[in-house]
């Protein structure tokens, strides 16, 4: 199910893509990167507007927490009341994230089996071309020497995780909105390295094609931030600025 | 700042400890499958960490080589090959994927007795898949750099090399003084067998990762375009081609003018080599994912087919295409990928994904004759 819905779609995009394109993994991998992070943008928006206005509601809750902080359920209905009037659902960032994930995860699975290099990986894509579709599945194996790379396997010079951990870091570092409190300040520290350490040793770990999505999504990211500022939570970085 | 260091490396090292047990840090995982040959009651394995010789009727093991798994030795995939002129007792050349090298071993007088090696070749730069073949004193094999290598069988010296655009998964298939070989650069060559020099190359619409197989003056081949050809041998002209549903992996099977082959969706077909007629009425549906050569019964009225996903094995009679009821269900059927081998009314197969390495099969009526490793020690 999850495979016929999310992955043998991308995957298809992808080959279609490259079918068209001069045969180039790298493009193919970056177009149908963009296209997705594209399409989910009006959901990674509202997610971040609802962030913002939750981290604007912030002194008002922090009041009523004092007011009412020995009477659990006054406090919980306060709450309700204030997000009833500032019109604020509080579970509002968590939908679009619920459906951007699995979309992420798909493409990501979808690169992954696409540049399938072993005897076995290619034959489980063959489960996953559309062999209606005339010319795909003489596509494959995709053609993945690019520079010093071979999209199927990892790069050999580590070029790839380093610029995957500091546009990570950035895009991290963005959208991360300023600690309120100690504790949160220490989750934001953990959080601004965990991820992009996470997503370097995933690039590091498997084949560079995988890489080169971190990259261009990090990329996509940054720049869907300079260009959105005003929807996403005061970060540390516009703190300063 | 001491405050979340502490959670943070616990959880990148639990983070860690998961994903290369996601990537098969944790055990060997299988890239490829297994072959296996026979000869004179011996069977030779590829056997993942080693290649193995055992008794074809008991499945009990005369030697492994290397004797203890060495990390920089295989894993075996490609099917050994037998040169039995070569030494006193015969050479069995065998290919590494990873390592990239192609061992020769000296074959001992008695067959329970660990092989010598008698050379090594390490200069190919991509992993072995496909197996090789043996042609007077000529050991010829792909590598994954592209490369055909032809070796001399007595002392491993390269002789001569050809390279093609892609990887060489494909057995070279030789006739007289002429080498074939498929690539997965689309193309299939004709070289000659002194010097490796081009005869002629044709090229097709897809991949192809299958061996060809002759029959008379032509050469049959499917590829990765669901296309099966039929080449001619001499001058490598196409004359004749047709698409199916699925990829074209396995090797077809010749059987007098009747060829077998099978997509990788499961359709089983019969043709006709000479009036290009199909011999069943519809092609037989496995239902079953199919990668392997099949293989046919000595008296050539039921072909046996593997199928991948599911494990099983499924029969089909060459007269009509029709499915036929055989064999018992087997505990831990894996999966099968690797060439089926029927040798002496007995089937062998080699699961991947199982604990079972080697099942051998009665050809007739199905029931499993012995498994290895022996239930007891697994």
């Amino acid at each position: 199910m999850w495979d016929a819905i999310i992955v043998r779609p991308i995957i298809n995009i992808l080959l279609v893509l490259y079918k068209y394109l001069g045969h180039e993994t790298i493009i193919a991998v970056t177009l149908v990167t963009v296209i997705i992070r594209l399409a989910i943008t009006p959901l990674t928006l509202k997610q971040q507007k609802s962030v913002r206005k939750q981290q604007e509601l912030k002194p008002k809750l922090d009041k009523l927490q004092a007011k009412y902080k020995d009477d659990k359920e006054k406090l919980a209905q306060a709450q309700m009341e204030l997000y009833k009037t500032e019109g604020i659902n509080p579970a509002g960032g968590c939908l679009p994230l619920l459906i951007q994930l699995p979309l992420m995860i798909g493409l990501y699975q979808g690169i992954i089996r696409s540049l399938a290099a072993t005897p076995l990986q290619l034959l489980a894509l063959s489960k996953d071309i559309y062999h209606w579709i005339p010319g795909l599945s003489s596509l494959i194996p995709l053609q993945s020497k690019f520079l010093w790379l071979d999209l199927a396997l990892r790069d050999p010079y580590y070029v790839l995780p380093v610029l995957v951990f500091i546009t990570a870091w950035i895009y991290q570092k963005m959208v991360t909105p300023p600690a309120t409190d100690p504790q949160a300040e220490a989750m934001n520290k953990q959080m601004m390295i965990m991820m992009p350490l996470m997503t370097a040793f995933f690039a590091l770990s498997y084949a560079s094609g995988l890489a080169i999505y971190f990259l261009v999504s990090n990329l996509v990211g940054i720049l869907q931030y300079l260009l959105f500022k005003e929807h996403y939570a005061t970060s540390a970085v516009q703190k300063k600025s | 700042m001491k405050r979340w260091r502490i959670p943070l490396i616990a959880g990148l090292a639990v983070m860690m400890i998961l994903l290369s047990g996601c990537s098969g840090g944790g055990g060997m995982r299988h890239e490829s499958w297994p072959g296996l040959s026979i000869d004179d009651g011996t069977i030779y394995a590829a056997n993942l960490e080693s290649v193995q010789a055992l008794d074809a009727k008991t499945g009990s093991v005369y030697w492994t080589f290397p004797p203890q798994p060495e990390k920089n030795v295989g894993p075996f995939y490609a099917t050994p090959v037998l040169a039995s002129d070569i030494g006193p007792h015969g050479t069995l050349l065998v290919a590494g994927m990873k390592d990239q090298k192609v061992y020769a071993l000296q074959l001992a007088d008695s067959p329970q007795d660990l092989p010598e090696v008698q050379w090594v070749f390490t200069e190919a730069a991509g992993q072995y898949v496909g197996s090789g073949v043996v042609a007077g004193d000529l050991f010829i094999i792909g590598n994954g750099d592209g490369h055909v290598y032809a070796l001399d069988i007595n002392d491993g010296h390269l002789i001569w090399s050809f390279g093609t655009g892609d990887r060489v998964w494909a057995t070279p298939v030789v006739k007289g003084e002429t080498v074939y070989v498929a690539s997965l650069d689309h193309h299939l060559y004709a070289l000659s067998l002194a010097d490796g020099e081009e005869q002629w190359n044709t090229e097709m619409e897809g991949a192809i990762a299958s061996t060809p197989v002759l029959a008379g003056n032509s050469l049959w081949v499917g590829d990765f375009a669901n296309t099966l050809y039929q080449v001619n041998a001499a001058s490598g002209a196409i004359e004749w081609q047709q698409t199916f549903d699925d990829w074209l992996w396995a090797t077809p099977l010749v059987q007098g003018t009747t060829l077998y082959f099978a997509d990788v969706g499961g359709k089983v077909y019969a043709l006709d080599t000479t009036t290009h007629a199909f011999l069943w009425e519809k092609p037989a549906d496995v239902g079953a994912m199919v990668r392997a050569r099949m293989a046919l019964d000595e008296q050539n009225h039921r072909l046996f087919v593997a199928g991948y996903e599911t494990g099983k094995i499924y029969v089909v009679d060459t007269q009509t295409g029709a499915r036929l009821d055989w064999g018992e269900v087997v505990d831990d059927p894996g999966e099968l990928p690797a060439d089926l081998v029927l040798s002496d009314n007995t089937l062998y197969v080699m699961p991947v994904i199982s604990k079972t390495r080697i099942r051998a099969f009665d050809a007739h009526t199905g029931k499993v004759l012995w498994a290895y490793p022996p239930a007891e020690s697994k």
